[in-house]
């Protein structure tokens, strides 16, 4: 019941993680920051916009990208295979990617095709994180992960590590914000969108946020006060990362993946399943 | 049955047979149109009929085998000695010697030489539903600046035959005699425009298969020495004694077959070759023969150091094979190089050896054939209707061949994405390995199989992407009319994979199964709950299923369709001037490491053979 609830109320959550992010941020930085309605101030404000658009393709791609977010966040709360919800979010990846590829910008084409580098960075790690619940849980199935009696982050620390040093992929955050990189490439894939088709693509980002924290509330098993601190703390922590870092070149992100974080993640899954 | 087998291998030599002969325009067309109906028939008879079936063969044939084997291979060494290539020569030479020496040891065996499983009439199914629209596909095609269509069109036809032959036979021998017809018909067809690229990539795709028949050979002998039989049945029926060297030149074989790396050129070399040639030997015939191989000895050959090796080559293969694909620009390259990627995955799953992996294999087959003949009939399509070969070529077809490219962003979608057959193969497959993290590092696998699928995603993207870029302010370009033939193919194979994708999760639970059930001797715990598929205790939902195809479906053909009411602006560029091209990376990072790991697959080449094959 909770999770329908969940996803469908998604957006209008994602929405208020965003306005206290904001605020967290402006904090850690000594502002005041926005107001936590902020995100929906601007909702309306881009809806109430004169809609203009590239062509109806690429506007159409916003949209789209918003539809596929959403629905891998159902697939993951309300179906029961964790791998195939990491494989519906490939489909989210494709429309923004198409979507960006089809307008003679550079800098929105450049946003995709790093948008790519993204994909190859967190994707085999989030399969690998997958099959270290099953190991720990013995099964794909998120319910039974929420009703494991254990602590899984206790088993799986360094996956827990790996992914948290993977959320700034995924959300695009300081270091590793490299597709939208706003001084150097002005947003990338949401540089051509405008308005309400804008709109679309920034409510998807939100429910992002839903998507990606889940996975962390999962290290917490049963004990969902665990999951509750665990998804505190990788929010506070994603966001001190982001305001204490500079951004890195896409090759140290798709390296510091390849060479430090997958690797990482192996070797517990590996000594789990050996002992 | 007898009989239905018998002609499913015969019509198509007849057919070819009649079309090089008569030499006219309707005799080809309407023989490859009727083809389809009476190859499908007998194909789907035979798959829902009472299998298996044994032929005893009479001693004539045995005989007129031999002396045909013969005959092949001394056409091999006329080849070598007329285009003075000594690999060739020396290759054909030795197989002579081999095949002598076989011949000589060989014992009387009472072993039926004909047998004819579900697997055997699997891909008969294949060949007939996949193999035939390409031939009539070719028929148009040919017509296109093109020499000798009929010639060309009865090859294609007889290599239907060969192939739907060299699956039903259980003696080994007879295995080679087909093993190599293949290889005959794939260098007739690679070398057939007869130009100097053309015959150097047919030579070189007849010595690297002939590699691959010395060592069926090899498997042979030692199998006649250690064991006295040289049958496929005999061999699964007595799993525990067959000699293990004889089975790693058997895989061997297959690696060669399925043109693994170090011997991938070959498969890439055949693109020289007019599209249809490509598209079949990428989707229903010959690269097929490789995890056909694999998975009638998988129950041998399970659990073994040689699984294990087999295992860790063609899981590389799988991962590097997307990776070089990468840095390709020419456009069948690219879909060569992700066959040769997709072929390491059903070889890696077959190899594994258990009933889910097996069905995933055949899942995984299925839908490459289905997939990659579609796409390569699409490359083929804007070689001759748009003139197109290098992905940079590719910019603004969205406008310029719309429905050709709406083709292939399906095509491609099926390689890769929820809820299409791949996709299920892969899911599979990491979660049935993740039942044997506990025993010893399967992990590898795992890291395989979801850096290859994030490789190969990227690919498709990449291609994709650089072909919706649409041009600004230029008027609507009228759309090129299509030959009808074109499109009957191109529909023909966007419904089948569109109509098996949604009921996949009957398809795979009533069609799939029984198949590796028979293979594996015990069940595979894999149900159809009306539309949803069932895998132990994961459930595919038929709303994630119908939920991601819509969503794919309205990506890659909505489009075309939609037109918002909103003002037209050009794109911002932050105030820059947009550039009127933009290309794309051609990751030239990692091109200059392709040599590194071509040789870091040569290694692994090597230890399956020699330890694998327990030659040590």
């Amino acid at each position: 019941m909770i999770s329908v609830i969940l996803t469908i109320f998604a957006p209008i959550l994602g929405g208020f993680v965003y306005g206290i992010e904001r605020i967290v941020r402006a904090r850690m930085q000594s502002r005041m920051g926005p107001p936590l309605m902020q995100p929906f101030y601007d909702f309306f404000k881009l809806m109430d916009k004169r809609p203009i658009m590239i062509h109806s393709f690429h506007a159409l791609m916003g949209i789209m990208y918003f539809i596929a977010e959403w629905f891998a966040l159902a697939v993951l709360l309300l179906g029961n295979d964790l791998l195939i919800a990491v494989f519906f979010h490939v489909i989210a990846v494709l429309a923004l990617v198409i979507g960006a590829s089809s307008v003679r910008s550079s800098y929105s084409v450049l946003g995709a095709l790093r948008e790519l580098m993204h994909m190859i960075s967190y994707e085999p790690l989030m399969v690998l994180m997958v099959v270290s619940f099953y190991l720990v849980v013995g099964s794909f199935d998120i319910k039974d992960v929420l009703h494991y009696n254990g602590y899984p982050i206790l088993d799986l620390p360094l996956v827990f590590i790996a992914f948290l040093l993977t959320i700034p992929m995924l959300l695009q955050k300081s270091p590793f914000d490299v597709a939208e990189a706003h001084q150097e490439i002005i947003g990338g894939p949401e540089i051509e969108y405008s308005g309400p088709f804008y709109e679309a693509l920034y409510t998807g980002k939100w429910i992002e946020y839903i998507y990606v924290f889940t996975f962390a509330f999962l290290f917490g098993g049963s004990h969902y006060w665990l999951g509750a601190i665990l998804v505190i703390f990788a929010f506070l922590f994603i966001n001190l990362l982001d305001n204490s870092t500079a951004r890195l070149d896409f090759r140290r992100m798709v390296k510091f993946a390849w060479i430090v974080l997958i690797p990482m993640a192996a070797l517990n899954v590996i000594l789990l399943a050996l002992i | 049955m007898e009989s239905l087998i018998v002609l499913s291998i015969i019509i198509p030599w007849v057919f070819a047979l009649t079309v090089y002969l008569a030499k006219n325009d309707f005799v080809t067309n309407s023989l490859s149109y009727l083809l389809l109906p009476i190859l499908a028939f007998f194909a789907i008879e035979l798959f829902f009929g009472t299998l298996p079936v044994y032929i005893h063969t009479s001693k004539i044939l045995d005989i007129l085998m031999d002396v045909y084997d013969f005959g092949l291979l001394f056409f091999f060494l006329y080849v070598g000695i007329k285009y003075k290539n000594s690999l060739v020569i020396s290759l054909a030479i030795l197989q002579i010697t081999l095949l002598i020496m076989a011949l000589i040891m060989m014992p009387h065996s009472d072993t039926p030489n004909i047998f004819v499983d579900k697997l055997s009439a699997f891909i008969y199914v294949i060949v007939a539903l996949v193999g035939v629209p390409i031939v009539i596909y070719a028929t148009k095609y040919m017509d296109y600046n093109e020499k000798n269509k009929h010639t060309f069109v009865a090859i294609l036809l007889w290599f239907l035959g060969v192939m739907n032959f060299a699956v039903s036979v259980n003696n080994i021998e007879w295995f080679f005699a087909l093993f190599e017809t293949t290889t005959l018909a794939s260098y007739a067809l690679i070398s057939f425009r007869k130009d100097e690229e053309a015959i150097n990539n047919g030579i070189l795709a007849l010595w690297m298969n002939q590699i691959g028949g010395v060592a069926i050979l090899i498997a042979l002998i030692l199998m006649i020495k250690y064991n006295g039989y040289y049958h496929f049945t005999d061999i699964l029926n007595h799993p525990k004694t067959v000699a293990i060297a004889a089975l790693g030149f058997l895989s061997l074989s297959a690696l060669v077959k399925g043109a693994q790396m170090p011997f991938h050129k070959w498969l890439l070399g055949a693109m020289v070759a007019p599209t249809p040639v490509s598209a079949i030997l990428h989707s229903a015939t010959m690269v097929k023969i490789a995890p056909y191989l694999l998975l009638r000895i998988a129950p041998v050959i399970k659990g073994t150091l040689l699984a294990k090796l087999l295992i860790i080559t063609t899981g590389y293969v799988f991962v590097v094979a997307a990776i070089i694909a990468l840095t390709q620009d020419n456009f069948k390259k690219i879909l060569a190089y992700s066959t040769i990627s997709l072929l390491g995955l059903m070889m890696l799953a077959a190899v594994v050896g258990t009933p889910i992996a097996l069905t995933a294999s055949l899942v995984l087959i299925v839908f490459h054939a289905f997939a990659k003949g579609f796409l390569f009939v699409e490359a083929g399509v804007l070689e001759k209707a748009f003139h197109v070969k290098y992905i940079k070529q590719m910019r603004r077809l969205v406008e310029r061949a719309p429905i050709t490219l709406m083709f292939i962003f399906f095509g491609f979608l099926n390689m890769t994405f929820v809820p299409f057959g791949t996709f299920i193969g892969k899911w599979m497959m990491i979660e049935e390995v993740s039942n044997f993290l506990h025993h010893g590092s399967y992990i590898i696998l795992i890291l395989y199989v979801g850096a290859g699928s994030a490789f190969l995603s990227i690919l498709y993207m990449k291609v994709l992407g650089i072909s919706v870029r649409k041009a600004h302010g230029i008027e609507r370009i009228k759309p090129i009319k299509l030959p009808i033939t074109f499109n009957f193919v191109s529909v023909w194979y966007y419904l089948w994979l569109l109509v098996i994708t949604i009921f996949i999760a009957p398809f795979i639970a009533n069609e799939i199964v029984p198949i590796a059930n028979m293979i594996a001797g015990n069940s595979a715990n894999i149900h159809a709950i009306g539309l949803s598929l069932q895998m132990n205790h994961s459930i595919l939902y038929f709303w994630q299923i119908l939920g991601a195809l819509i969503l794919l479906l309205l990506i890659h053909a909505l489009p075309y369709f939609v037109k918002f009411k909103a003002d037209i602006v050009h794109p911002y560029n932050c105030g820059e001037r947009f550039p009127r091209y933009i290309e794309t990376w051609n990751f030239e990072c990692l091109s200059k490491y392709e040599n590194y790991l071509i040789a870091f697959s040569i290694a692994l080449f090597i230890m399956v053979v020699v330890l694998g094959g327990g030659l040590l």
